[in-house]
């Protein structure tokens, strides 16, 4: 079963054997290339550079195309600019009385999916299909109907809702047109899945989400179910209040920030036939925290998502400077059912100090004293081929160089404390005299004895 | 103070003809300014109170923030001849690099709305200015607004550059989509509010009004 496959069970609410896994890469892909955000999103070679790198990195089952939500704004005459490390900003809104020129709609340039950047992404995406398109499924991100109204609109969009529904109505119907059209054209280029991107739905009530959103998006989502693509509803931002009016939409998966309750999206979602996604932390787990935080924030979702149904996503467009370390720590912890076993149980520990798991004095015993910490030699097979090297060495010094191994396993409360009071950071791991010395790689027998006998040396003890 | 329900109520569900109407009815039967002020002031403050309970979102502000506005727009002038010194001055504006301007005005508006003389500064505002406006206008309060996890630091820039200008107790306030308390403690800054209705507690707890 391929990521594509995994993809397309949890988007229809099945089972899935391991979780499917959406690293959402914009400018983030810039990065992993070097290249400012302003060049990558203004050249299909970049682009594709980037999410092959991703590809290779965090091995996802799914990746979009571009995450851009300026695209369309730019074809009807919004200003942007540009910036290394963030995608474009709108600063003009031609349909703005108060701070643009107030157009009309039959004042804007005419919509069409060959002006703008858009041939860089139909490009990028015809090449991104070939390269990794069997395997992988693509997302075409459409800005919502909502969101495009209010780059055209500016802050205008806000009052003219309560002043002139009529106007606000129309303009939303007019956006949910170009993202048909957006839509149409990236299923032409080999995406699989469509994604609403309306993070402007986040500052508005129920009741208007009702009113101006709800029947744009359906026709979005109809057009896309049309053409046999799959549909998602993705909201940025604390969309809390509208988590029931967005799962009452004709998408098949509803995708949702940070700041969401898992377990509420899911139960309004599954029961209706959809699919979740999203929840990662950007911010302060996956752009300012480490590897073990991103391990923690993973679990947290997937323990909360269940099996079934669910899409492990970051809660919105990736930021430029995320760790691409973090990023491969969730990627482990989706592939690898051991690191989930593993994380789960250093997270459970992880407010401990352990202050009362004494070490020994490494620099006075006399024989050099191996640690091998591990999940549990038993039923991990690199911990069991660890264990035996470790005793392979000691066997082959013999009396010449006394060494004593202690396993320590973290499936005990010891075994942890050892782990964190020596600082090891990957199972399993080999220290000597407390110093990190071989991690998840099982050394050579000859190197790991040259390592104890230099160790003991050091000590001050002969090797005869 | 005599409560002024039609005015107050104007201001809640931004009715701004009910609500410039009735500030010039209250005028002209000659209800002092301050009085008129407190109606609009509770107004807005019930506008905050619910916006932060997730009870209204940012349109309905909008329009609440535009009627108050109306309505200062007539009760202003009688203000300054009565002698009334608004109760804090602050300088409000997005960091530099971010262009972002929802948060911010929504911000300005809620503090227009208390009562405090606010001056806009804009988005993308390098350090110097927020530092420059804050001593033109002997202000007492600086707020920061930034969108982008990307314009954080700019955030730290401008509060080093408030202190290193010495400003007599000028507090700076954050907030913004990423900003969280930690960030505010982390940078020095004096205070943070997660919506536009805390940081007019926030500035009411700092200034002490």
């Amino acid at each position: 079963m391929n990521g594509k496959t995994i993809v397309f069970d949890a988007l229809q609410g099945k089972q899935t054997p391991r979780p499917a896994w959406l690293p959402f890469v914009g400018v983030h892909g810039g990065q992993l290339i070097d290249a400012a955000a302003d060049r990558y999103l203004q050249s299909p070679d970049l682009i594709v550079q980037g999410l092959t790198r991703a590809q290779e990195l965090y091995r996802p089952d799914a990746l979009p195309i571009v995450f851009d939500l300026q695209l369309e704004a730019e074809v009807l005459g919004c200003a942007l600019q540009w910036a290394d490390k963030t995608p474009p900003s709108v600063v003009t809104h031609p349909m703005s009385a108060m701070e643009g020129e107030g157009r009309t709609l039959d004042d804007l340039p005419a919509f069409s999916t060959d002006a703008g950047r858009f041939p860089i992404v139909w490009d990028a995406a015809n090449r991104m299909r070939r390269g990794v398109g069997d395997d992988t499924a693509l997302y075409g991100l459409v800005t919502g109907p909502f969101t495009l109204t209010s780059h055209l609109m500016g802050n205008d969009l806000f009052l003219q809702m309560f002043d002139d529904p009529m106007k606000v109505e129309q303009t939303v119907r007019f956006c949910a047109g170009v993202a048909k059209q957006v839509a149409g054209a990236y299923l032409d280029h080999g995406a699989d899945v469509i994604a609403v991107v309306d993070p402007m739905t986040s500052q508005i009530s129920p009741e208007h989400f009702e009113q101006f959103v709800r029947p744009a998006v359906n026709d979005v989502f109809d057009f896309v179910r049309g053409r046999d693509g799959f549909s998602s509803l993705f909201v940025c931002g604390d969309a809390t209040r509208n988590l029931e009016v967005m799962a009452n939409t004709h998408c098949d998966n509803v995708s949702i920030d940070e700041q969401i309750d898992l377990t509420t999206i899911r139960n309004l979602t599954v029961p209706r036939g959809k699919s979740f996604g999203g929840n990662l932390k950007l911010t302060v787990v996956l752009l300012m925290g480490d590897a073990d935080d991103a391990r923690r924030d993973t679990l947290r979702c997937l323990d909360a998502a269940g099996d079934a149904g669910f899409i492990l996503a970051p809660g919105c467009d990736l930021p430029y400077d995320v760790k691409p370390e973090n990023l491969q720590a969730v990627a482990q912890l989706v592939h690898d059912p051991y690191q989930r076993d593993v994380a789960r149980t250093l997270s459970a520990k992880a407010d401990d100090d352990f202050a009362d798991i004494a070490l020994p004095d490494y620099d006075a015993s006399s024989p050099v004293i191996v640690d091998v910490i591990t999940l549990d030699s038993a039923s991990c097979a690199p911990c069991q081929y660890m264990v035996a090297a470790a005793n392979a060495a000691r066997d082959r010094l013999g009396e010449e160089c006394p060494v004593e191994v202690r396993e320590h396993k973290i499936t005990t409360r010891e075994g942890v404390g050892v782990m964190s009071r020596l600082g090891v950071a990957a199972l399993p791991t080999i220290c000597v005299d407390g110093q990190v010395a071989f991690s998840s790689i099982i050394p050579q027998p000859q190197m790991l004895c040259d390592t104890i006998v230099e160790r003991r040396q050091a000590k001050g003890f002969a090797v005869s | 103070m005599k409560p002024i329900p039609d005015l107050t109520e104007a201001i809640k569900t931004g009715n701004r003809a009910l609500a410039t109407e009735a500030t010039q009815r209250e005028l002209d039967a000659g209800n002092s300014p301050q009085e008129i002020l407190a109606a609009l002031v509770a107004g807005m403050d019930d506008v905050g109170r619910r916006f932060k309970a997730n009870e209204i979102f940012v349109p309905e502000v909008l329009i609440a923030a535009r009627a108050m506005k109306e309505a200062m727009a007539i009760l202003e002038p009688k203000l300054v001849e009565a002698g009334y010194e608004p109760l804090a001055t602050a300088v409000i504006g997005t960091v530099q690099g971010d262009l972002h301007d929802i948060g911010k005005n929504l911000v300005a508006m809620m503090w227009k709305g208390a009562g405090f003389n606010v001056i806009d500064v804009g988005t993308n505002v390098p350090p110097e200015r927020f530092v420059e406006a804050a001593k033109e206008h002997s202000a007492q309060v600086i707020g920061l607004s930034a969108l982008l996890t990307t314009t954080m630091p700019a955030m730290k820039q401008t509060v080093d550059a408030v202190n290193a200008a010495e400003l007599n107790g000028v507090k700076v306030v954050i907030g913004g989509a990423p900003i969280t308390q930690s960030f505010a403690d982390e940078i020095g800054a004096d205070g943070f509010a997660p919506d536009a209705a805390s940081a007019v507690d926030r500035v009411r707890d700092l200034v002490g009004v």
